[in-house]
């Protein structure tokens, strides 16, 4: 049961918000198709990490979750944007925003600039 | 709040135990459908797309132990895992669990038991508003080796007045006092106060009012307060009771106030509590003129001003003493130095408890100890024995970490279990032991099992747990897992490591039982012999009861004023006794064997002036003159009183043996003249007589100087202390019970006024006045046998768990032609060692600090040399037999059986 790293699942978490908000309710399946089509690499492999976080956003109520029909008639779970998730979206959003930002900056800094 | 959203929703999971599977799988079953599907689409092979799907899942495991973490509190969860475990394994060897347990509970009850008393004792603060102001001043003469010396008015007054430290300064004497006009009289403890006493101690009465300003006079005030005790023991509670007179050695009072049920003299509780106060300016009659020499007060407690530190006050009062024996210095003779202390008064009142109970204490913290050590080495044997289950543990992916929680959640588990249980003893044994408490423990009523004792013993219980649960528990987890899982199925875990550890522990715990079989040895060899030890007369059938004349303050009520007076009485009371059948011969005595008296005079000795630096003192005991007789006190030299030295005739004094060597070491003392208190117009008494030394101090008192009198002589208050009080000793066959309605009756018939109270017999007294000494004792004393039983246990259960371990190599030496003998030798020699190694360390130990017992011993050494051989020898046998039962077994071993189990 190895960890992985926080910011992986941080970002997993807020990967799964965006593309709810874009996307509209999906299931799980669903939603790992997306973030593989976003993202590339990322949930190529391990899929399954996004169940736990699922859950996890589901018990800080940011998304709902009820059973519905999936695109082949068989039961599956769907998974919604909740109004507290959206707002938590917007947050993260501005925050990654600014971070990515700040990085940047310093990604792009040379010493002449400063001296 | 996102986060305690979360939390909520898994402690709601917990708590319904929705834990199941059933959403997780669905979810997956789900996605590796349409993984599958998508994969068919792109190509594959069926096979292919499923093995591809669940491949890119990922590992099933990890996500469902993840998803289930999400989904519950996985800590809690553990924990409950783990106590289920742990419950199941102790069910599982009920045995091992019960023995556990026992021994913490008899660990844990013991400590809570004493520091329950330690805690009403020593610790809790005294229950009055800011105690630590509270202080108790004390005089002392250094120069002249004598303290706590009485005190003047004026001198009461310059605390007062001028040390400026103060907010209240109050002087009290202790007495008791004959109260009539009951049922039948009754002798009560009193308490002479100063009128701001109450003010000082911040008290509030029940009813009516305390004592103030307005009842301060030059002599005694005409008002009492009563405890709620005797309100509503004499009173039914009637709340009329104010303005009531009552009469106190037949002197009037009205009572104005009852005090509430709580209030408690803050005093040594010697006899009884204090029932009634009274108040007094100590400066007319009967206290002498307030003169600055006229030292009569016993006792002052004082309140120091907010702010004020012990040592700015102390400071200040050195500095006063000092002024005071400048500008009075005929007052204060420069001999004396004397100085004024203050003490905080809860340190005053504890006083002589204090070394016994820090014995008691540090006897509870060894067992405690040793308790620990015993489950710990328990524990580290079987945690050997499940080496095997641990090493799977981790091959099956459990973090180090998890191993060690595992393992403490038992041993805790196991230490909070035996901490109830011994919490509960505690309970039950306090109320046992109350009985035993002596009653010269201060504030021995206020012992209880409170929150602050309880939260001791639980954190007692878990730093045992913690503590004796984390050698083994390192130990497993450490161990290299396929050496054990190889080693695991042959049941060979008596690696070298281990057994040092478990070695270590044995001779540490060896050597704190012999510590504390030293300090018991030591205690009891005290007591034995004081319980031998000749008291200067005999015992047995005689019975002592106490009679109080009243002396009250206005003479003109005291029908007992003068000698001639007092002689009728005694010698009609004498007729009477003497008349009861069954009683031999009868006396009277002021101060009874092993009571203690509570008067140390001065002493002028004829040719002999008062030399600076050497004080003469004697304490003077009023006796009849059958009461040697009665007694059966050896005469040395000389007579005994006789029925005409009386008043008007030559004074006459008996020293006994310390008086005559100490002041007359080169001399006959016979027919030299003596006289008590150093007043040159008080008449000079002619020698007679010399007895043998009667402990009248105390069975572990020796030496104090003590002065006959004849009861039928003039002898001057001295002091303004006045014999009034005094005992009935009669020699006889009848019992206590049986003699006390006579007496009763025999008193009344003469003076209906006067109480009769303590009757008992004379060994009983003796031994009463050991209780404090028997208690230390035998509670130590129990302390060690349990010390060494366990300590018999712990080299048991090392050697026979050794035994167990090797029993493939005892059957290969066997095998191999090792005799029975030779088998038996290595198992007891291993015993023998450990236990030589730890009686050695004990006995070093115990010498080192066996002279902080010094104050609890008596006609024994410290390092008495009896104790120090009997304890090894008898440790080292008990060793050598727990030892033997293991070793006889290991003769047992088959060595077929062994080798082919090989």
């Amino acid at each position: 049961m190895g960890k992985k790293p926080d910011v992986l699942q941080g970002t997993l978490a807020l990967m799964v918000l965006k593309t709810l908000d874009v996307f509209g309710p999906l299931h799980g399946y669903g939603i790992a198709r997306r973030i593989e089509q976003i993202s590339g690499d990322l949930l190529a492999v391990n899929q399954g990490t996004l169940y736990p976080v699922l859950l996890k956003l589901e018990h800080e109520g940011s998304i709902t979750s009820d059973w519905g029909a999936s695109e082949n008639n068989r039961r599956a779970r769907f998974y919604q944007l909740t109004r507290a998730g959206h707002k938590q979206l917007q947050a993260e959003t501005k925050d990654w925003e600014q971070t990515a930002a700040i990085i940047a900056r310093f990604f792009e800094v040379k010493a002449e600039d400063l001296s | 709040m996102r986060s305690l959203r979360r939390f909520l929703a898994r402690l709601a999971n917990f708590a319904t135990r929705q834990q199941n599977d059933q959403r997780l799988r669905e979810e997956m079953e789900e996605h590796l459908a349409q993984q599958t599907a998508e994969n068919l689409r792109a190509g594959m092979l069926p096979a292919e797309a499923r093995r591809q799907a669940v491949l890119k899942f990922g590992a099933v495991e990890a996500v469902r132990e993840d998803y289930h973490a999400e989904q519950g509190l996985p800590f809690i969860e553990g924990l409950l895992q783990d106590l289920r475990y742990a419950m199941r394994l102790f069910a599982k060897s009920p045995g091992f669990a019960a023995v556990a347990i026992l021994t913490i509970a008899l660990g844990i009850g013991a400590t809570t038991a004493i520091f329950s008393i330690v805690n009403a004792v020593l610790l809790r603060s005294l229950p009055y508003p800011e105690p630590d102001r509270l202080v108790k001043i004390l005089f002392n003469n250094p120069g002249t080796e004598s303290y706590a010396v009485r005190f003047s008015v004026p001198e009461l007054d310059d605390l007062r007045n001028r040390a400026g430290v103060f907010e209240h300064v109050s002087a009290m004497a202790r007495g008791s006092t004959d109260l009539t006009g009951g049922s039948q009289p009754e002798r009560l403890e009193t308490l002479i106060t100063s009128s701001n006493y109450f003010s000082m101690l911040g008290a509030t009465p029940q009813i009516g009012r305390l004592f103030g300003s307005q009842d301060f006079t030059p002599g005694y005030a005409a008002v009492a307060v009563i405890s709620d005790h005797l309100w509503r023991r004499n009173f039914a509670a009637d709340p009329k009771i104010l303005g009531r007179t009552i009469h106190l050695d037949n002197d009037p009072y009205t009572i104005v106030g009852v005090l509430p049920p709580g209030f408690r003299h803050p005093g040594r509780a010697s006899s009884q509590d204090v029932e009634v106060w009274i108040t007094s300016g100590f400066s007319a009659a009967p206290d002498p003129p307030p003169t600055r020499s006229a030292r009569s007060l016993p006792q002052a407690y004082g309140r120091l001003k907010p702010g004020v530190t012990l040592a700015q006050a102390q400071d200040r009062l050195t500095a006063m003493a000092n002024q005071l024996r400048h500008q009075y210095a005929t007052d204060y003779p420069s001999e004396a130095k004397w100085t004024i202390e203050i003490l905080p008064l809860q340190e005053a009142l504890v006083g002589k408890i204090r070394p016994t109970l820090l014995v008691l204490q540090g006897a509870v913290i060894l067992i405690v100890f040793i308790v620990s050590l015993n489950i710990a080495n328990l524990l580290l044997a079987r945690a050997s024995g499940r080496q095997q289950e641990m090493a799977v543990r981790r091959a099956l992916g459990a973090s180090r970490g998890r191993v060690v929680r595992q393992m403490l959640t038992e041993s805790v588990l196991l230490s909070f279990m035996g901490g109830a249980t011994g919490i509960a003893l505690a309970v039950g044994a306090l109320k046992f032991m109350m009985r035993f408490i002596p009653s010269t423990v201060p504030r021995g009523s206020e012992v209880t099992v409170d929150w602050a004792v309880l939260s001791l013993a639980l954190l007692i219980s878990l730093l045992t747990g913690l503590l004796f649960g984390l050698a083994p528990a390192i130990h497993s987890s450490k161990s290299d897992l396929s050496t054990a899982i190889r080693e695991g199925t042959r049941g060979s875990g008596y690696s070298a490591r281990s057994n040092r550890l478990r070695d270590a522990l044995i001779v540490s715990e060896l050597a704190i039982a012999v510590v504390l079989m030293i300090g018991a040895g030591l205690l009891l060899r005290t007591l034995r012999d004081l319980l031998k030890e000749n008291p200067g007369f005999n015992p047995t059938q005689v019975v002592a009861a106490s009679v109080s004349l009243p002396y009250p303050n206005d003479p003109r009520l005291d029908p007992y004023l003068t000698i001639a007076r007092q002689s009728i009485f005694y010698r009609e009371l004498q007729r009477r006794i003497n008349a009861i059948p069954g009683v031999e011969l009868a006396a009277f005595v002021s101060d009874l064997p092993a009571a203690g008296s509570p008067f140390n005079f001065g002493l002028g000795i004829e040719g002999r002036p008062f030399k600076s630096g050497e004080e003469l003192r004697a304490e003077p005991i009023i006796i009849s003159p059958d009461y040697f007789k009665v007694m059966q006190a050896p005469l040395v030299r000389g007579r005994y009183f006789a029925e005409d030295d009386q008043d008007g005739k030559l004074p006459v004094a008996i020293v006994d043996e310390s008086t005559a060597r100490r002041y007359w070491p080169d001399h006959d003392p016979l027919g030299r003249r003596l006289r008590i208190g150093q007043d040159p117009t008080s008449s000079w008494r002619t020698i007679v007589g010399i007895v043998k030394n009667i402990k009248h101090d105390g069975l572990d008192v020796d030496g104090v100087p003590h002065v006959y009198i004849s009861i039928y002589q003039k002898f001057d208050a001295v002091q303004g202390v006045v014999f009034r009080d005094f005992a009935i000793v009669s020699r006889t066959s009848l019992p206590a019970s049986i003699l006390e309605p006579q007496i009763r009756h025999q008193v009344k018939s003469i003076d209906p006024g006067l109480p009769v109270y303590n009757v008992t017999s004379m060994n009983e007294l003796l031994d009463r006045s050991l209780a404090s000494r028997r208690f230390s004792a035998q509670l130590v004393g129990g302390f060690a046998g349990l010390a060494l039983l366990l300590a018999s246990i712990g080299i048991y259960g090392l050697l026979a768990y050794m035994v167990g371990q090797r029993s493939r190599e005892i059957g290969l030496r066997m095998a191999l032609g090792a005799g029975r003998a030779d088998i038996l030798k290595l198992i007891l020699q291993k015993g023998i060692v450990l236990a030589a190694v730890g009686v050695i360390a004990g006995v070093i130990l115990s010498a080192s600090t066996a002279s902080m017992m010094a104050s609890l011993l008596y006609g024994v050494r410290p390092r008495d040399p009896v104790v120090f051989l009997t304890v090894p020898l008898l440790l080292l046998a008990v060793a050598i037999l727990a030892s033997y039962i293991p070793a006889w077994r290991a003769t047992k071993v088959d060595s077929m059986a062994a080798l082919r189990d090989a």
